[in-house]
């Protein structure tokens, strides 16, 4: 019965829309895994030449005992955000005549198949078997079985709280501060130090390997933990949805202003607001509008108008660039609907046009502070907002044209792949590079002033011919129009 | 008011819709039937320019409904959770749907409360939303914001499935009043026999892409259906996998 789980598992990973999409994405996908296989292999085995000239005055082995417990920490933290549960695959077998306990077995073990898990093996074990073997022998086995029992109890701590904390909020949240206090009462407030902590035990494990039994009894615990817990709670209602609250109906007074273009942006600022990925999407622009303190603190990258041009696009424009490069993905689900019902297609498009303006708008006035790094930056701000409404819109509503693959909303973002094709990294070209085609010469010329003033009057003259632009994305839209509404019905 | 014309779908060399010739008046009620795969959702599909056909076209009112807007107007239509936005409340996307057609707010909540019974309290102020819902909930919001919409042709494609018996009563004495007493005309697809000779006057019979049967609904009709899918039953012809209902 294992077997026929574990192969269609194998199966549900090859054939899950994730993985099967074009060429293109597969590649990149590898590439950054690969990269980060490589990344974090090449510290693995550096990983004494680097303690060594982090910490000279200190024996290497102290140093690698010390940082062990630091990275689960961290580690532990990481998994509460990303780590996903592996509840629902269940679903097809309950109702068969399987053991239970079969099915929960396979569920908490194909919990293991985590990147998580990979990582402490790669990270440490190269330390363990150049240093530690060498130097203490025997000992480099209990380190072994110490770091793979942590690697095993934290994944199923993590499962364990992400699960309450499914049926509870609050659970996430209060792990999430207790962890943060933890973090911060060795690193800011220096009440204790988890380095000594993790050389206090693993410092042991060098002369008594057998300490390492100490862990693996917290493994075998937590997963008894969770294996437990899984088996009294097998029901997938309990297992994989919050306690339904109340959802009142809500309304955009101010946007009533606008008609049926203002009825779509209050549904799309809905949309936005009631479903992870675009709330993320939403998020991060919040989270971006801090990004130039990264630059600008920085005294060398501070003063360039360079830098200021790269900062205010994406301060002003990151919710087009993030949002927009999946739009209309975003409404795939409902897409039929909008075409069928009473909506012409280009108030379809000017209610894009509104809450992208209005956004970017929030986004610039909010941005005005970094007048603290000098005026000159919020006006570079401003040419890269106008720049963003007239030139940027309606480059990604050409793209948007050009995309037909549906996005399931109720998905998480980290690590999404859904709806990621070619469209979107041809997109980020014009994106990117659009302003500098223009800013470049004249900056080079030491001209600034003019290429800045030559990108305003571009984007104004967008802005001001929308109507024009709007008519042939609207022609254009209307050719692909097929193939989009059939992408969108593809599951 | 429709009309049809040559009109072919073909998915991977396979003709899936093929019908030469189909006219609906204005005020007919018009029942679909066939088995999975015969092309009923697909034909629907076109008749809303949401599929283009390889060759053929649908007119409504004199117009080509592919590349026009008029027909939205006029035209409602529910085929599946689709068309309906999930992640709002049904009174969120009834104010949506009712304010494309110029309906306030109050109107809508005004007209929406005639469907208390229909609802069966468990659509209206439950503070769910849609994606929320049963499928057969999600089915009755999706037909009472096509007859909100005051529509002078009206699409759906099975609404019987997934609606509990008593609604499906209810359902069949509101079509058959839309019909008959506000004389909207009515195409509705749907796998239960007795349900759509009740309600329709005149009955297509879909099979392999083709309209093989068009007749006016008699005493006898819902014998000679019968008939046709009894024989299907027993010889058991392997039935093609429908594109749009498989997915």
């Amino acid at each position: 019965m294992i077997s026929n789980f574990l192969r269609h598992e194998l199966k549900a990973f090859w054939r899950s829309k994730n993985t099967g999409k074009s060429i293109g994405v597969r590649i990149v996908m590898g590439l950054m895994i690969l990269y980060l296989l490589v990344v974090v292999g090449i510290l693995g085995f550096a990983m004494d030449k680097i303690l060594e000239k982090a910490l000279p005055n200190q024996d290497i082995i102290v140093a690698f005992c010390g940082i062990i417990l630091i990275y689960f920490l961290f580690e532990l933290l990481s998994r509460m955000q990303l780590q996903e549960l592996p509840t629902l695959r269940v679903q097809p077998y309950l109702h068969l005549p399987v053991r239970r306990n079969i099915i929960v077995g396979y569920l908490a073990f194909t919990a293991l198949l985590s990147f998580f898990n990979l990582w402490p093996i790669i990270l440490f074990f190269p330390f363990i078997f150049k240093v530690i073997a060498a130097t203490s022998g025997g000992a480099a086995a209990g380190f072994i079985v110490a770091i793979l029992s942590i690697s095993i109890f934290n994944n199923y701590l993590a499962l364990y709280l992400k699960r309450k904390a499914n049926l509870n909020g609050w659970v996430f949240v209060i792990v999430t501060i207790v962890l943060g206090l933890v973090i911060a009462g060795d690193f800011a407030w220096h009440i204790y130090s988890v380095r000594n902590i993790s050389y206090s035990f693993f410092g042991n494990l060098l002369k008594h390997p057998m300490l390492a039994l100490v862990p693996m009894a917290m493994a075998i615990g937590m997963y008894m933990l969770n294996f437990v817990y899984l088996k009294q709670n097998l029901y997938l209602e309990e297992l994989s949805r919050k306690k339904a609250s109340y959802k009142t109906s809500t309304d955009y007074p101010f946007l009533g202003r606008f008609g049926s273009i203002g009825d779509q942006v209050a549904n799309e600022i809905k949309l936005i607001l009631r479903n992870k990925r675009p709330r993320s999407a939403f998020i991060m622009s919040a989270v971006f509008l801090l990004y130039g303190l990264l630059i600008y603190l920085n005294p060398s990258q501070g003063s360039s108008d360079w830098w200021r041009v790269f900062v205010g696009m994406f301060i002003t424009g990151f919710f087009i660039i993030s949002y927009g490069q999946f739009l209309y993905s975003w409404q795939a689900a409902h897409f039929d609907g909008l075409m069928v019902s009473k909506v012409s297609f280009t108030d379809f498009l000017k209610a894009k046009y509104l809450l992208f303006t209005a956004v970017s708008t929030a986004a610039v006035v909010l941005s005005i502070p970094y007048a603290y790094f000098g005026w000159r930056t919020v006006l570079v701000h401003f040419v890269m907002y106008v720049w963003n409404l007239g030139v940027n819109i309606h480059i990604v509503l050409f793209f948007a044209n050009r995309n037909a693959k549906r996005i399931d909303l109720s998905k998480g973002a980290s690590f999404n792949w859904e709806g990621v094709g070619a469209t979107q990294w041809l997109l980020s070209l014009p994106l990117m590079l659009g302003p500098y085609v223009i800013f470049l010469p004249f900056k080079l010329l030491n001209l600034a002033d003019v290429g800045l003033a030559i990108m305003t009057v571009v984007g104004i003259a967008g802005i001001v011919t929308r109507s024009f632009w709007l008519e042939k994305l609207v022609k254009d839209f209307y050719k692909r129009k097929y193939t989009i509404t059939e992408g969108f019905r593809n599951k | 008011m429709i009309q049809v014309k040559d009109i072919k779908k073909v998915y991977n060399g396979v003709i899936v819709v093929n019908v030469p010739q189909l006219q609906i008046n204005k005020g007919e009620s018009v029942g679909l039937v066939g088995n999975n795969g015969a092309g009923k959702t697909t034909l629907f599909r076109m008749m809303l320019d949401l599929i283009r056909p390889e060759a053929g076209e649908v007119m409504s009112e004199g117009e080509p409904v592919a590349g026009n807007e008029h027909w939205k107007e006029y035209t409602a239509s529910y085929l599946d959770e689709g068309f309906l936005i999930d992640y709002l409340t049904p009174e969120e996307y009834f104010y949506f749907i009712g304010g494309l057609h110029n309906q306030t707010r109050a109107q809508v909540d005004e007209y929406v409360a005639g469907f208390g019974e229909f609802f069966n309290g468990e659509i209206l102020k439950k503070g769910k939303y849609i994606r929320d819902l049963s499928k057969g909930n999600q089915t009755k919001v999706g037909i009472v914001s096509c007859l909100l919409q005051k529509p002078q042709f009206l699409m759906l494609d099975e609404p019987f499935a997934n609606i509990d018996p008593t609604t499906q009563y209810r359902l069949k004495t509101l079509l058959k009043d839309l019909n008959k007493n506000k004389g909207v005309c009515t195409l509705v697809s749907s796998h239960d026999l007795n349900h759509v000779t009740d309600v329709c006057d005149r009955i297509l019979l879909m099979e392999k892409g083709r309209i093989i049967k068009d007749i006016a609904t008699s005493a006898s009709t819902l014998a000679e259906l019968e008939e046709y899918f009894a024989i299907g039953q027993t010889h058991h012809t392997s039935l093609p996998v429908d594109e749009e209902e498989n997915h």
